[in-house]
């Protein structure tokens, strides 16, 4: 039975058109992929049923009624519930109090505390069984917040529940408890529309995928009819059929070592990291989320200021108390979470670009905007970064294209060490192929070194030459050559060798 | 699976206590012991009784400033709204007829609705800064203020004392006398605010106060209506400062059109050192009264402290900074 279907979708912001014309449709008991590149128009999509935005055009029908939503709150009454990508989460609130939050339950005149504690620990006991409710969001780990997230929109008994990229945060265990609990409300009949970049996610739970590129549906798979082709799906994404693919590992990085970092500690975060980093090299930091893989590549960026350990960088002594302390050095970050701290999202994609460098000591007292300009031009086609003019604020550009500009404004820099944390968040394919390439390529020319930590195990075998596993703030194993693939490295990470 | 959150119950007691809230409290302890040494008499019950009138006013717009901060706002207008309702109060008032208190206290009721409802209308629905809101709103409540009392001065009638001290009203029962001169009407006001906070605590709204100062768009994704949760925090203000209103005219049995403007800045900063975040969201509106209380003692340990009154204002503004810097740094240094 259908119970969702959109129409002629059109929607525009300001000058940039998200949907020119969108379809789609939502079964019962069925998980509905959606697939595209950032800026395709899926997450526009889904605010646009769940109303949040309301559309310019077209027609959406749910359970064969008309439906026009001006809130999410009038979807919600109508059984259409939504998980954000960025989470719609209360920080100062407990985790109870979020996943009730907007349809607390009164008992005479008071709020039903015990009965929301109830309901919650029923959802997360199928979800994440070992978590406190009793704590504050704010003291949880992302992959927790998402499994909230999820948790409150299930509370509310949808018959659509729309899951944008609720598996970026997650680890695989968790996936898989979340797989098999969205199974288990499709049985009961749920509608769910799903979006995930990571295509081996969508082609396990999915049912049937609709594809997005440049505000248009291009194409439905129904996977009981056709076979699942991943090679087919990238094709239509992309809009290319021909399979492109970053340059294999270069030729041998040198023998020179470029940073040496000895008996590094943080707080309860980072125990004793010792490593060597050499000339041209890609080093991979891994293991499961939340071992400390963030905090080591904060620390290594000036982030903390009671860090301690010693870090050298050719050979001299350097202090990295300070972000502008390691900037100086040439020791540049690129943070996974661009809200928080990569961008100022209300200014202009020229203003982020030239910020880093109005900070340095010896800045010009005068900007000289035209230089810079032009410079700036240069990165967003390097990294095909789709903006009308460099001068639109950055939050009218996709998250994709958002993060491209977090890592463009790094580039004229003298870099000696790239640290990327996760900068492929929930990006899509073909943004993510266009960043790694030019990274790749920026090694290669310029010798410069890289430390990457990336959730996706993918990203770490195809890149790099070495890799480090972390657990609970230790560096428990260094993979090389061969060792590097999807087996070891998952093994190491849960120290199962 | 890996289990990560083993350990979280062992740390709950050292949350508890690496707090800003038990930071305060530690400090209104050290103070209260200096003020128990320096002040002699300090712990007879006229002397208490006296402390809880002087506190009463300071109290009560500190708890209102801490429900507005809470819910994401800030609220400039509360002294003036203070000196407003106190002319209201004794413009409706005639002396020699005792049913005008009751009109007073009913129209006066009204003002202090509206007073929050304008409030809450330029916060929630129309979206301009807290700050310029209230900046703009508190010359407005000054003006009719002065309308109304160009002049301090006005009439009472008589019973209103006994929202300050029942014993001065003639011809009242004896019973209640002995009553008024033990617990002092000032804490009874201060109790019913407790109270009122304590029934909205329970209730969504309570609920949603925290929500939206906390994160206003994740609250309104979560089908919360954030512009009425803004006006219900500036009208819960409001009826506090509307309690400290009655308290003043009762005390004073006139109404002035400037008298509350110092407390504006007073009744912020103890909500401040009381714990509460100016960022929103965090805090308690009990401990504001803690602030308040720290405030307070300020003031006297300075009095009897035989300081110069030439240093007076400057020794007490360095141990407000150092109230309001103690629990920030508490919280850095627990949290390494």
């Amino acid at each position: 039975m259908v119970v969702l279907e959109a129409i002629g979708i059109r929607k525009h912001f300001g000058g940039v058109i998200a949907l020119s014309n969108a379809n789609l449709r939502c079964y019962q008991g069925r998980i509905t992929g959606l697939l595209g590149a950032n800026g395709s128009g899926k997450s526009t999509m889904s605010k646009i049923i769940c109303g949040v935005y309301q559309p310019d055009g077209g027609e959406i029908r749910y359970k064969g009624k008309v439906v026009k939503y001006r809130s999410p709150s009038e979807a919600r009454r109508d059984g259409i519930a939504m998980v954000f990508q960025n989470l719609s989460l209360v920080a100062d609130l407990t985790v109870w109090q979020n996943i009730v939050l907007g349809n607390e339950e009164a008992k005479s005149f008071f709020l039903d505390d015990d009965s929301a504690k109830e309901l919650s620990r029923k959802i997360l006991a199928q979800l994440l069984p070992d978590l406190d409710i009793d704590k504050k969001v704010s003291q949880l780990n992302p992959g927790e917040m998402q499994i909230v997230e999820i948790a409150k929109a299930v509370s509310q008994n949808p018959q659509l529940l729309i899951l944008d990229e609720p598996t970026a945060a997650l680890e695989q265990a968790q996936v898989r408890n979340l797989f098999s609990y969205m199974r288990t409300l499709a049985k009961e009949g749920v509608a769910m529309i799903f979006t995930s970049h990571r295509l081996w996610e969508v082609m396990e739970i999915c049912d049937d995928v609709t594809i997005f590129r440049n505000g248009e549906n291009v194409a439905s798979i129904d996977f009981e009819k056709e076979e699942k082709d991943p090679e087919k799906i990238i094709g239509y994404i992309t809009g290319d059929v021909q399979k492109k693919k970053v340059e294999g590992k270069r030729e041998k990085v040198t023998g020179e070592i470029v940073l040496k970092v000895k008996n590094l500690n943080y707080s309860r975060s980072l125990k004793n990291i010792s490593f060597d980093l050499k000339k041209g090299e890609i080093l991979g930091i891994g293991g499961l989320a939340g071992q400390g893989q963030i905090e080591l590549m904060h620390a290594l960026a000036g982030a903390f200021r009671s860090v301690r350990g010693d870090v050298e960088l050719k050979g001299k002594k350097i202090r990295l108390n300070r972000p502008l302390d390691a900037i100086k050095e040439g020791v540049v970050f690129v943070p996974g979470d661009k809200h928080l701290e990569g961008l100022f999202l209300t200014h202009s994609v020229l203003f982020n670009m030239i910020f880093p460098k109005t900070g340095l000591p010896r800045h010009p007292l005068f900007i000289p905007y035209e230089d810079y300009r032009k410079e700036c031009e240069e990165i967003v086609n390097i990294l095909s970064i789709k903006a009308p003019t460099v001068d639109v604020p950055v939050e009218t550009l996709s998250g994709g294209n958002q993060q491209k500009v977090v890592v463009g404004k790094w580039l004229p820099f003298d870099i000696n060490v790239l640290l990327l944390a996760d900068p492929a968040k929930g990006i899509d394919i073909g943004a993510k192929r266009d960043l790694y390439q030019y990274i790749v390529e920026r090694v290669q020319e310029n010798n410069m070194s890289v430390i990457l930590y990336a959730s996706d195990n993918e990203e770490l075998i195809e890149y790099c030459d070495r890799v480090l596993i972390m657990y609970e703030g230790q560096i428990v194993e260094s993979l090389e050559g061969e060792d590097i693939n999807e087996d070891t490295i998952i093994a190491c990470s849960m120290r199962v060798r | 699976m890996m289990n990560k959150n083993n350990n979280s119950s062992k740390f709950s007691l050292s949350n508890y206590v690496f707090n800003p809230e038990f930071s305060s409290l530690l400090i209104l302890i050290v103070m209260f012991i200096i003020t128990a040494i320096l002040q002699e008499k300090f712990f007879t019950l006229k002397s208490i009784v006296r402390n809880i009138n002087a506190f009463a006013p300071l109290i009560l717009l500190s708890m209102g400033a801490a429900v507005v901060i809470i819910s994401g706002g800030i609220d400039l207008s509360a002294g003036a709204a203070l000196s407003l309702f106190t002319c209201v109060l004794t413009t409706v008032m005639k002396k020699s007829d005792p049913i005008t208190g009751v009109y007073a206290l009913l129209v006066t009721f009204a003002v202090a609705i509206l007073v929050g409802i304008v409030n809450g209308i330029g916060i929630g629905y129309l979206r301009i800064p807290p700050v310029i809101v209230t900046f703009a709103t508190s010359y407005m409540w000054l003006g009719i203020g002065l309308f109304l009392r160009p002049t301090p001065g006005g009439e009472s009638v008589e019973w209103f004392r006994i929202f300050y001290n029942p014993g001065m009203i003639e011809g009242i029962s004896p019973s209640i006398k002995q009553f008024g001169s033990m617990i002092p009407p000032a804490l009874i006001l201060i109790l019913i605010a407790c109270f009122i906070w304590w029934v909205i605590s329970k209730t969504k709204t309570g609920r949603y106060i925290y929500a939206v100062g906390s994160n206003n768009d994740s609250a309104y994704a979560s089908g919360i209506n954030t512009a009425k949760v803004q006006m219900q925090a500036c009208i819960i203000n409001s009826i506090f400062i509307f309690l400290a209103a009655l308290f003043f005219v009762g005390q004073n049995q006139s109404g002035d059109a400037r008298m509350g403007d110092p407390l504006t800045l007073r009744a912020i900063a103890s909500a401040i050192v009381g714990g509460v975040a100016l960022s929103g969201g965090k805090g308690s509106v009990y401990f504001a009264l803690v602030g308040a209380l720290i405030l307070s003692f300020v003031n006297k340990i300075i009095f009897f402290a035989n300081i110069s009154t030439a240093y007076q204002t400057l020794v007490s503004g360095l141990i407000v900074i150092i109230a309001i810097a103690a629990p920030v740094a508490y919280t850095l240094y627990s949290k390494e």
